[in-house]
């Protein structure tokens, strides 16, 4: 017995001596650890403390009726578009550009932009701010159940038309099947983006219906051209050609969803123009691939988070469909590795990601610099460096008004990005919301911003709303997230809007807005008579209270959840220089 | 009733008789295989590890490969219902016994592929905690004092956090991946077999052969590993048994929430995860994964039940 005990006792330690040389491997391997932008903090620590950064300079002024910066700053180190935002009298508004902007009305009419009561700014407590904004919209927020719901009653003061149901309920949950029982069962009234698998089921069910929402968005595999060996312009083609995005779409896309012909969906005036992305040819790919040095293939990382976007419903099987024709295609073995949601974010973005990685963008306002100047532009790490070809193109067709006067701009633009590769776009995903059938004006608005006080809910007094995820504050001046920036909607008003489910721009605090014939003066006629539901009085000074707060880095109104107001800084540009 | 008890007692004598003649081994496969539980249990276990060692040949398909890419190339469905011709699925369709999953992959074969990975995550695991467990606890046992107050108390700090969620601690740290996974459910799992191993030690170590043994100028590891731990096998095995099935399911939790195994390796518990949302629309591609979990488990759970009774000399006569 003694002799089988210790011929166990050997196999045991035989087997610890595997598994430990098994774990010394495998310790390598980990995603988070071994991510360049882990390895790459020891570097920015180091220069921090040698060196500390030189904070930024804020160039505005504001008095209460006027918020500018120096006229001579726009042709200086200052790059954001606005010059000046000025309340010209009580009810005149007027926004005097850098440089010409055909888009001022699509920008304008963006929720973060909506506009606030100027007493309220400076007095708010942070609290007040994050989850009890004043506006002028349809309703307010009554009630916040962190980890529940929001309550929105109607605003007794709106200006508009009453809203179709006095009370209205946002709740949330990440999965879509759950969404689907909730409606199935009758506890809501309509959910957002129905799980691609459920699209027949909710069709064939009486008491509901499906509304498609167009694919204003694009789904890409991004690479930055900075790590090797992605830095070869010959691996970005080969890669280019090797991936079967047809074959994504038809298997893993609802109906509705389209194979990219270019980055910019074809909607978007002068979104495909020029020519159509490389066919697939996994034969022409691996002769590419050969070409750039790598017969054999090589090894690399497919990053991506694990959240449904309406630009990938699918994203893990799609990433794990990529993986397998990467292999069958050109022999790359790409190992996934899935991050935290903000971390990839911030890893992608500063193109801190040294492998491939799946990402997309949905639409904030309808204009092809939506798509094109916010990822191509020069000042954009993500794909590493950015090719002058098409940089400078875009900057030249961004200050085009008529569509059709840029369009050669954009042919050659397009060509461009189509030769440098600086990702692969892959598919314009068409998803949808679904509805009980007896709610009225069913919304699945190609911008996500759908607007509820215009559907009544079959009669009942509440309408209950299910999205993707709880809003992470409702001031969404300082919010970039799409599930916040919904809820806003229907609390908060901008001087224009998009007409409801579509993509077009209507007045909406504003009676109009009319530009100069440079385009770098627009001039805004406000509403009369509206009222915030604090009971204030909205006029031309609560614009520029507004627009202070949002773009001057000194006023002590700059301040929300994170405090970098993502869309006045990416949109319009902050107005500060660098410091020192 | 008279008669049956003399005869109950008649054979318990005979079986007692013959007891004296065979070792440990051999009594305890003989109580193991009246047990019928136990014996359920063997038979699914069995099948079950024959099924992993002729993996390829019991698999159609290559598990990570899509219907997109095999030779010839197949028009089917993501997620395709089950279709079995001899059932009356039409021969024009390719035949996938258990459907295809939201890749296209067969999922019958990755169901197979799959069986290979708990059973290497519950031995591998189990063997890894049972050696540090045993080395820690006989340690903490034989020499007391100071160092079994350190190792033990280390332990109840392990025993104080929930498994699962301490080994979740781990994965984050050492990042996801199979391997840390079995890493983190094999350091969860230590506690349990250094505190068996430490009660055994506590126990044997004053008995006389222990006692002849270091009269007699044994060394420290020949009592420990050759007096000692040879009388601590029994519960440790007993332990051991059923500690396979709890590391198997903490192995599927951890893939399911996206830590364990990682695409497009075949993991029951990651093959769940994945068509978690799919329970109403293809139930077949959770309904099987989590029927595979289920059973393995269940298979470990009775056979570490029966090797318990079967060990246990107090259970005999209750139990025969």
């Amino acid at each position: 017995m003694k002799k089988n005990l210790s011929v166990l006792l050997s196999l045991v330690v035989l087997a610890s001596v595997l598994l430990a040389a098994c774990g010394g491997a495998a310790t390598e391997a980990p995603a988070a650890t071994d991510a360049p932008a882990a390895t790459e903090a020891p570097v920015a620590t180091e220069v921090a403390a040698t060196e500390a950064p030189i904070p930024d300079v804020s160039i505005a002024t504001f008095d209460g009726t006027s918020l500018s910066v120096p006229a001579e700053e726009c042709n200086g180190d200052y790059i954001g578009a606005v010059q000046s935002v000025v309340a010209t009298d009580a009810n005149t508004v007027t926004f005097t550009l850098c440089r010409p902007d055909p888009a001022f009305l699509s920008k304008i009419a963006f929720s973060p932009f909506s506009i606030y009561p100027s007493e309220w700014l400076e007095s708010a407590s942070t609290t007040d701010l994050l989850e009890k904004p004043i506006g002028t919209g349809a309703y307010v927020v009554s009630e916040w159940n962190r980890g529940e719901s929001i309550t929105f009653t109607a605003n007794p003061t709106h200006w508009g038309d009453a809203p179709e149901a006095e009370t209205i309920v946002f709740r949330w949950s990440s999965e879509s099947a759950a969404r689907l029982l909730e409606l199935q069962s009758g506890t809501i009234d309509g959910m957002d983006n129905v799980g691609p698998e459920d699209f027949d089921t909710v069709r064939g069910d009486s008491n509901l219906s499906l509304v498609e929402r167009p694919a204003l968005n694009v789904f890409y595999v991004g690479m930055t051209n900075t790590f090797a060996p992605f830095d070869n312009q010959g691996v970005r083609q080969a890669i280019a050609m090797g991936i079967d995005r047809q074959r994504i779409v038809d298997n893993f896309y609802p109906a509705g969803s389209e194979v990219a012909s270019h980055f910019t969906p074809c909607a978007i005036p002068n979104g495909c123009v020029g020519d159509a992305w490389y066919e697939f040819d996994a034969t022409a790919a691996k002769a590419k691939l050969a070409e750039a040095g790598f017969p054999d293939g090589f090894k690399t990382k497919l990053y991506y988070r694990d959240v449904v976007r309406g630009y990938l419903p699918n994203v893990s099987t799609v990433a794990q469909d990529i993986q397998a024709q990467l292999k069958e295609n050109l022999n790359i073995d790409a190992e996934i590795v899935v991050m935290e949601s903000g971390a990839f974010i911030d890893a992608s973005g500063t193109g801190s990601l040294d492998g491939l990685y799946l990402l997309g963008w949905g639409a904030d306002y309808p204009h092809i610099t939506n798509f094109l100047d916010y990822h191509f532009g020069a000042a954009n790490p993500q794909f590493g460096n950015q090719s002058d070809t098409y940089t400078d193109l875009l900057v030249q067709g961004a200050q085009i008004g008529i569509p059709a006067d840029a369009e050669s701009i954009y042919v050659e633009a397009n060509n461009a990005i189509r030769e440098f590769v600086p990702m692969i776009p892959v598919a314009h995903g068409g998803s949808a919301t679904a509805y009980r059938a007896d709610v009225t004006n069913q919304q699945a608005s190609p911008l996500t911003n759908e607007y509820f006080a215009v559907s009544d809910p079959g009669g009942r007094d509440v309408f209950v709303w299910m999205q993707n995820a709880e809003p992470i504050s409702m001031f969404c001046a300082d919010e970039s997230d799409g599930e916040s920036l919904r809820a806003c909607e229907q609390v908060t008003e901008a001087l224009y809007s998009y007409v409801v489910n579509g993509t077009d721009t209507v007045p909406a605090l504003a009676e109009s807005c009319t530009p100069n014939d440079d385009l770098t003066v627009w001039t805004c006629a406000l509403r009369q008579g509206v009222t915030f539901s604090d009971g204030s009085a909205f006029d031309a000074a609560d614009v520029v209270a507004t627009f202070n707060m949002g773009l001057n880095i000194a006023s002590p109104t700059h301040k929300g959840n994170t405090g970098t107001f993502f869309y006045y800084d990416y949109l319009w540009g902050l107005m500060k220089k660098p410091g020192g | 009733m008279t008669t049956e008890t003399t005869d109950t007692i008649a054979k318990l004598d005979t079986e007692g008789l013959t007891l004296r003649s065979v070792n440990l081994w051999q009594i305890t496969w003989r109580r193991l295989f009246r047990r019928r539980s136990a014996m359920v249990g063997l038979v699914i276990l069995g099948t079950l590890i024959f099924i992993a060692l002729a993996a390829p040949m019991l698999a159609p398909y290559d598990p990570t490969i899509s219907m997109l890419d095999a030779d010839p190339p197949q028009k089917i469905k993501a997620r395709s219902a089950p279709c079995i011709h001899l059932l009356g699925c039409p021969e024009d369709q390719p035949q996938h016994i258990a459907g295809v999953d939201g890749n296209l992959r067969d999922q019958y074969s990755r169901l197979i592929y799959g069986s290979r990975l708990s059973l290497m995550v519950g031995f591998s695991t189990v063997t890894f905690a049972i050696i540090i467990g045993t080395v820690l606890g006989a340690m903490a046992g034989y020499f007391g004092g100071w160092l079994d107050n350190v190792i033990m108390r280390v332990m109840d700090v392990l025993l104080a956090f929930p498994s699962l969620l301490l080994a979740i601690a781990i994965v984050t740290v050492l990042g996801p991946g199979l391997i840390n996974a079995l890493l983190a459910i094999g350091i969860v799992s230590i506690p349990a077999y250094a505190r068996v191993m430490r009660a055994s030690v506590l126990t044997v170590r004053e008995m006389d052969f222990v006692s002849a043994t270091r009269s007699l100028g044994g060394n420290t590891y020949d009592i420990l590993f050759k007096c000692i731990l040879p009388n601590a096998l029994t519960p440790l095995i007993v332990q051991g048994t059923l500690g396979i099935a709890s590391a198997i399911l903490d192995a599927a939790a951890l893939s399911f929430i996206g830590l364990g195994a990682q695409p497009p390796t075949p993991e029951w518990g990651s093959m769940l995860g994945a068509e978690r949302n799919q329970v109403f629309t293809a139930p077949h591609l959770v309904f099987y994964p989590g029927f595979a979990i289920m059973l393995t488990v269940l298979a470990f759970n009775l056979v570490g039940d029966g090797l318990r009774d079967a060990l246990d000399p107090r259970l005999v006569h209750a139990s025969s």
